[in-house]
């Protein structure tokens, strides 16, 4: 038993630094701006964002892999597209860039993230890579971006 | 508090505001969207067994030289290899075949060929090979290990390993070293409405019209007319293995 | 009860600890091999999208082979009752372990995300034989683990029995596992056929048979044992069973595939057209694996020790190329997509026969995983009591006394 209580004492002291959050109020001081930048509140309350945002993900990436769940709210592409900083000349900067929104946290707690060896980390669609015109889908996506961008600004106005 | 509301007889700015859009776009939007919504899956809804994913492509109007499905593939989807013809992906690709017997020589694209009894479903050890509920066969890539075993399985030889380290993925076509990936079906673009494939769309750009995409289920989608018009065969059809693309024109 | 003292490995420290760098620092360069490979992906090794399985694959089927055939002699002690090898059967099954895991570490180590190993422990497709295969090997560990256990403990000695005839179930059920990998792969031509697995059983029974005389040649240069006669003798008509066996059931699957009118053009190539492949089938499995070592077990000139490290050592050669022929020779001979058509041009060589041209990684993580394997047996012998104090014929075994041991 005494062992058991050591391991266990070990097990806390190792765990509670790493669940107690680093930086819990703290802002997030990022070079460039992000659209992000200028709404109160992600899709959930900050906190529930900073603990279980990769729950969501996970949750979501099931949902959009096995069923072909195209929601906005919890998709990976979508928390890019807002939360990407950019610089002087307007040019996205990746995510997982050192001081960028992904990295400057998973850096603190030494997390490792596996997103970027395949997901993009910039918003980019395929179409504006070629020189090919551009397709009515995408400025399709680009408004209902925009037009879920100013819904969140509206209801968290209204909250 | 609610039912005192609902009890005056004067509307809110607010209720007025609501109610009136409401009407408007009940008289003047709904019916655009209805129209769509028939077409396409909702983005919150799962996808069902009821829409049936296929492809025909006719080799008598596929034209010998032209890649443009294969381009529009690799536009669509990220696919820019590193100029090592071994390792690089390939998802769709153009093979030309002659007859043993008559000597005629045919053309024509060559891709997943979306199994209803797919052997890369079957073998997999971890389930990230697996067919959609509507029949789109792909990888993923969140639990493929890299194995190959599914590489090994396929008849066709469709599936391609990610030998290197990947940065220029698409938003709408991740990927990346040590996943098997494939064609599957433009997944991204179907379920946010397209009707259309990147090939079919550069096929059609094109004016050949060789690939036909669409809904089996629906009777008369493209490419239910196209099967109905003209007979249609499965390759290796004595692998019984059903598949959702099928070839016709042979 | 028979009594047998059993010892550890004794040996010079010096002699010890320098293999045992040695075999480290091959293990070592395997490990970096691996990690250069994941880090850069698999274009850096001679496989690609047309050669999927290559070096690390022939390796690492060949060592679960192995290990699967080294239990042989611990089989024919417990399941059969041949008290002539019941001295051998612990080493036995540790050779068996560690052969398992060195085949399993250079399979999960080549894995194009070989960090995702957790996924592959807790998904499961029961649909696929690879995922059986998982549930086979990690539970033959356990089996094996019991078994040593029973061996070596005299207090559950009357469980041994049991245990090796379980673990011989398992072992057969295992290989059938194995072969099935290949023999469920119906797409292409040189698979898709159930006599892989019977013939992945024989292979076992022969190359694990070489291989346990080879390294108790070597063991016992270091270790005062002496091998008795009868045991020799013994081995050698082993050997010459299985190498007919090996013959029949090749004969046997080529015989089928000739018959199978889809897989002659398959057939064709491996034995007659098929350039280095066909090389490779003749020279090689055959030739060198099986026809020159049932002579040299049949001479009666050369004394039975020269006979079996010989022949072993040519059966060794010859799994090594069978193994060559099967996987990579399997995958070379392009896919018959168009029955009827010749596929005249493709950007995905549809076409051709693949050549295959293993790089310096595949060889040093293969390598590396034979080192593993070796230092497992080496630190195994070394500090627990595996090794008979004398490997004689069971009257004298009866005779020695059991007081001072155990």
């Amino acid at each position: 038993m005494p062992q058991l209580k050591k391991i266990l004492a070990v097990v806390i002291m190792v765990f509670i630094p790493i669940s107690s959050f680093s930086h819990d109020n703290e802002k997030h001081s990022l070079k460039g701006m992000s659209k992000a930048d200028k709404l109160d509140q992600c899709v959930e309350p900050t906190e529930k964002m900073q603990k279980h945002h990769f729950e969501y993900l996970y949750h979501q990436r099931e949902n959009t892999v096995e069923k072909g769940i195209r929601t906005k709210n919890h998709s990976l592409a979508n928390c890019i597209d807002c939360h990407v900083s950019h610089d002087e000349e307007g040019n996205a900067i990746p995510i997982n860039d050192e001081g960028q929104f992904c990295q400057t946290c998973h850096v603190k707690t030494a997390v490792n993230i596996d997103c970027f060896s395949c997901h993009a980390s910039i918003p980019r669609d395929s179409l504006s890579r070629t020189k090919s015109q551009v397709h009515s889908r995408n400025t399709h996506i680009e408004s209902t971006a925009k037009n879920l961008v100013e819904y969140y600004n509206e209801t968290n106005y209204e909250r | 508090m609610r039912l005192i509301m609902k009890d005056r007889t004067h509307l809110t700015r607010r209720e007025f505001i609501v109610k009136s859009i409401t009407a408007i776009s009940a008289v003047y939007i709904i019916p655009d969207i209805i129209s769509k919504a028939e077409a396409s899956k909702p983005l919150d809804a799962e996808v069902s067994p009821k829409t049936k994913w296929a492809i025909n492509v006719d080799v008598t109007k596929c034209v010998d030289g032209c890649t443009s499905c294969v381009e529009a593939c690799v536009d669509e989807n990220g696919l820019y290899g590193f100029d090592r013809p071994e390792t690089d992906s390939q998802w769709i690709r153009k093979l030309r075949i002659k007859d043993i017997k008559t000597d005629k020589v045919t053309t024509l694209p060559m891709m997943c060929q979306h199994c209803e009894n797919p052997p890369c479903v079957d073998v997999c050890p971890t389930g990230a090979s697996f067919r959609r509920e509507d029949g789109i066969v792909m990888v993923n890539q969140h639990t493929c290990i890299g194995c190959r075993y599914c590489m090994m399985a396929c008849p066709f030889k469709a599936r391609s390993f990610v030998h290197e380290n990947l940065t220029e993925q698409v938003t709408s076509a991740p990927r990346g070293k040590g996943c098997v990936e494939s064609c599957n079906l433009c997944v991204n673009r179907i379920d946010h409405g397209s009707e259309t494939t990147a090939c079919e769309e550069a096929c059609m750009k094109e004016g050949h019209n060789a690939i036909t995409f669409g809904d089996l289920s629906e009777p008369d989608s493209r490419v239910s007319i196209a099967i109905k018009t003209k007979s249609s065969r499965r390759l290796r059809a004595d692998m019984r293995l059903k598949q959702r693309v099928t070839y016709s024109g042979f | 009860m028979d009594k047998i003292i059993f010892t550890k490995f004794i040996i010079n420290p010096k002699i010890f600890w320098s293999n045992f760098f040695l075999l480290g620092f091959f293990m070592l360069i395997g490990f970096a091999c691996s990690h250069y490979m994941e880090l850069e992906g698999h274009h850096v090794t001679g496989m690609n999208n047309q050669i999927v399985w290559g070096l690390p694959h022939i390796f690492a089927v060949l060592l679960i082979v192995i290990a699967s055939g080294v239990l042989n002699i611990a089989s024919i002690s417990s399941v059969f009752d041949k008290k002539l090898y019941k001295p051998l059967a612990p080493l036995s099954a540790l050779l068996a372990i560690s052969f398992l895991i060195a085949g399993l570490a250079i399979l999960v180590l080549d894995l194009g995300r070989p960090n995702r190993l957790i996924v592959a422990m807790t998904t499961y497709n029961f649909k696929s034989i690879f995922s059986w295969n998982i549930f086979l090997y990690s539970g033959f560990t356990v089996v094996l683990a019991a078994y040593i256990w029973t061996m070596l403990d005299r207090e559950v000695n009357k469980y041994s029995k049991f245990m090796g005839t379980f673990a011989f179930g398992w072992r057969i059920i295992l290989t059938t596992g194995t072969g099935s990998i290949f023999g469920f792969l119906v797409a292409r031509e040189a698979y898709s056929t159930a006599i892989l697995a019977p013939l992945f059983i024989v292979m076992s029974l022969l190359y694990g048979t070489a291989v346990y005389y080879l390294i108790l040649r070597v063991i016992s240069k270091y270790h005062e044992t002496y091998i008795s006669k009868d045991i020799l003798d013994n081995l050698k008509k082993l050997s010459t069973m299985f190498l007919f066996a090996n013959l029949y059931f090749l004969a046997l699957y080529h015989m089928t595939n000739m018959y199978i009118a889809k897989h002659l053009d398959f057939e064709i190539f491996i034995l007659s057209s098929g350039g280095v492949y066909t090389l490779a089938f003749w020279l090689g499995q055959v030739i060198i694996g099986i026809v020159i070592p049932i002579i040299l077990l049949n001479s009666k000139k050369l004394s039975s020790n020269m006979v079996l490290t010989s022949s072993s050592i040519m059966i060794l050669l010859g799994s090594f190329i069978a193994m060559y022929v099967i996987i990579i020779g399997g995958q070379a001979y392009p896919l018959t997509i168009f029955p009827d058509h010749m596929i005249i041009e493709s950007a995905f060589y549809d076409n051709v026969v693949h050549s295959y041209v293993p790089s310096i990684y595949e060889l040093g993580l293969g390598i590396g995983g034979v080192a593993l394997a070796l230092i497992i047996i080496l630190v195994g012998i070394a500090n627990f009591k595996f090794l008979p104090t004398m490997i004689s014929s069971p009257k004298s075994i009866d005779a020695v006394d059991n007081t001072s041991n155990n």
